[in-house]
């Protein structure tokens, strides 16, 4: 008896949506184990993650992840992995820093309307373009030299996290820091997100829907982005002639070649939207959340740039399904970040010393629902058959 | 003593021992054919296992040494994950850079995982690392290693079929080579070779761990340096001393050209990208050619269903 592979003959139903959920199921399950290990409670663990699906605090993931991940889900339909996401925010935010805090820097806390939104937009465009260039110059090295696009984008957000420590610990210092090695915050008239109050009500349901509402018009132009990115993706990969060039780059670039299009340039093409939404991405995040760099970069990010990598594989590459993954993967990432604050896992921590260690739950939750989806993909058109 | 010697056993030897090690363990990862997009996080769960080893035989009275039980164990554990990735692979037909990027960021957790606890209860490990002039037995025996590997690959059985399956696993298939048995014994060998370089990094060369050490990235200029040496396990050692010169020497070249830390932290991932332009560009890539089913999914036909 043994088992062997046998490829289906029509693909299976629904098969994606299969993958998708059990890794997820996988990676929470990881994470529970882990925790039960360590002595937590695990029922607190599994229900904290779960209720983090309604949480208003998952909206800001939300957004920055669904931008991220139409911009790596760009990349990935012509086969490009594009795991530079990372380096090419981190290029946005240093120009969108420059143009802040060093060219219009203000301490007014006010300015007319047009200059602010002038220099808002100014910074913008500038950040889309370094995002582009970044993206641009690995799909280069990629295309006229023909090394792989995984050790070059990973290596230029290596280079982008040291020249951003550069700048951060030297010329782009603020000062009005005291002494830490961390940027100005940027000037008041330049924040993009909209201070809303709110009073609490007591009521956990009503607290809740108020919550996202806060959230919501919070974020207000990043949504209004947000569509803009969707139309914008949506429009390029199934209406334009560019993104049927990067599809077919993505199945077979033989054919690509025999349409008479250029395979490199089209490849340096992809990376650059790719890399453009990032840096749109990196310019709205910094405007609305971020506020400044802290030295050294590479220990003081959200990893953005990783976790897109799963929201766009999670979506199954599905202009549809982007922001349905984005807010799962926000939810658990969150969902993740709550449960070390529980208190049966914070005596675990404290009991076994590993107060600190909550990275390692959280890059292995990661991982597991990464690994698990790039394997059981393998059931979407295949089956196991035991023959004797 | 004279003091280049002292500077050669300070600086280069244990940088060129975990590079060497590391790097070599890719080459022959890679020439069964499987694309290594793994290698960063496999060196770091090397570098938690091996602290975790060292503290063993002081809690549990194993007569070993400290530094060798820490070998020992990260080569285990390496070896343990590079059955897994290599078998996964050879078995289903899946993206071999989704999963070697998957298991990077899995192996960074484990790594953590691994190395936290002995971190925070031993603080100081200089206690348990190698001696300093251990450098120079480690240096041989790499060396020996290497060699032997590279004759292994050259003028045996197991080393020709390692190199049929990475050329084109079907026809060697075929041929009557076991396809899954001998990348696993690849996988094996490779990854046990990353975990021993994690080991050395700690234990010989930094005789520090840090939770954040996942963030420098030398497992990336490992990979540079093995495709810059086109896998070749002599070739590698000039190649190899070259980039640990170069990455332990920040420090000195820092002070000697009065430039920002930052700015020397910069130039081993400036060079490892040049390294890679150069292969690529030049007549090297045709010397030195990758396995040409490097990164295909592999699917054996089912025929007698």
């Amino acid at each position: 008896m043994r088992i062997v592979l046998v490829r289906r003959k029509k693909p299976l139903k629904y098969g994606g949506l299969i993958v998708a959920l059990l890794s997820l199921l996988s990676g929470i399950l990881v994470f529970t184990i882990f925790a039960w290990l360590i002595g937590a409670n695990p029922y607190p663990v599994v229900e904290t993650i779960a209720t983090t699906f309604i949480f208003p605090g998952v909206v800001k993931d939300f957004i920055i992840l669904t931008l991220l991940g139409y911009a790596l889900l760009i990349a990935f339909k012509g086969a490009l992995w594009n795991i530079g996401a990372e380096g090419q925010m981190h290029m946005a935010f240093l120009v969108s820093i420059y143009i802040t805090l060093i060219v219009f820097f203000t301490t007014e806390k006010s300015l007319p309307f047009y200059i602010s939104i002038g220099v808002i937009l100014l910074s913008i465009v500038a950040a889309v373009a370094a995002g582009a260039l970044w993206g641009g110059l690995a799909g280069v090295i990629k295309a006229y030299a023909g090394v792989d696009e995984v050790p070059v984008t990973l290596i230029l957000n290596y280079i982008a996290y040291f020249i951003g420590d550069i700048l951060v610990y030297g010329p782009f210092r603020g000062k009005y820091v005291y002494g830490y090695a961390r940027t100005d915050l940027i000037p008041d008239p330049y924040k993009l997100s909209i201070p809303v109050q709110r009073q609490l009500s007591g009521n956990a349901l009503i607290d809740t829907v108020t919550g996202y509402i806060v959230e919501f018009a919070t974020y207000a132009v990043w949504i209004v982005a947000l569509i803009l990115v969707l139309i914008f993706t949506y429009w390029l990969l199934n209406k334009s002639n560019i993104g049927l060039r990067i599809k077919i780059l993505g199945s077979n670039p033989d054919y690509l070649v025999s349409l008479g299009y250029d395979v490199r340039k089209t490849t340096v093409l992809t990376f650059v939207l790719s890399g453009a939404i990032a840096g749109l991405t990196a310019a709205l995040y910094y405007h609305g959340s971020l506020y400044r760099l802290e030295y050294p970069l590479e220990y003081n990010t959200a990893s953005y740039g990783y976790l897109a990598i799963l929201v766009a594989w999670l979506s199954m590459l599905d202009v549809y399904l982007v922001p349905l993954s984005a807010y799962i993967v926000s939810a658990v990432i969150l969902g993740s970040q709550r449960v070390s604050s529980l208190p049966s896992v914070r005596e675990a921590f404290i009991r076994l010393q590993l107060g600190g260690a909550e990275m390692a739950f959280k890059l292995l939750m990661f991982g597991s629902i990464l690994l698990a989806y790039t394997i059981l993909r393998f059931i979407q058109d295949y089956e196991l058959k035991v023959v004797s | 003593m004279i003091p280049q010697l002292d500077y050669i056993i300070d600086k280069i030897l244990p940088a060129f021992v975990t590079f060497y090690l590391v790097s070599l363990g890719h080459s022959i990862f890679e020439k069964s054919g499987i694309l290594n997009l793994a290698i960063d996080g496999v060196f770091f769960t090397g570098t938690g296992a091996a602290l975790l080893g060292a503290i063993l035989p002081t809690i549990y009275n194993i007569p070993i040494s400290p530094p060798v039980m820490g070998v020992l164990v990260a080569t285990l554990i390496a070896a343990i994950l590079g059955l897994f990735m290599s078998s996964v692979l050879t078995f289903l037909p899946i993206s071999h850079g989704a999963v070697g990027l998957s298991l990077q960021f899995f192996s960074y957790g484990v790594g953590i995982m691994l190395g936290y606890y002995v971190r925070l209860a031993y603080g100081t490990i200089y206690g348990v690392s190698f001696a300093r002039d251990d450098v120079i037995y480690l240096s041989i025996v790499s060396l020996v290693i290497g060699v032997v590997l590279h004759l292994l690959i050259e003028r045996t059985k197991i080393g020709a079929a390692i190199r049929a399956v990475g050329e084109n696993p079907h026809s060697a298939a075929a041929l009557g080579v076991r396809v899954m048995a001998i990348r696993i014994v690849a996988g094996m060998i490779g990854f046990a070779l990353i975990g021993f370089g994690g080991a050395l990094f700690i234990l010989s060369w930094q005789r520090s761990w840090d939770v954040k050490l996942f963030t420098l990235g030398y497992g990336w200029l490992a990979f540079a340096t093995a495709l810059a040496a086109g896998r070749h396990p002599i070739v590698l050692i000039p190649v190899s001393l070259l980039f640990g010169g170069l990455v332990n020497s920040q420090t000195d070249i820092q002070s000697r050209l009065g430039i920002p830390a930052d700015v020397a932290k910069l130039i081993p991932f400036l060079a490892a990208l040049a390294l890679m332009l150069i292969y690529s560009t030049t007549r090297l890539r045709r010397i030195f050619a990758s396995p040409s089913s490097l990164g295909k999914p592999y699917y054996k036909e089912e025929k007698s269903i």
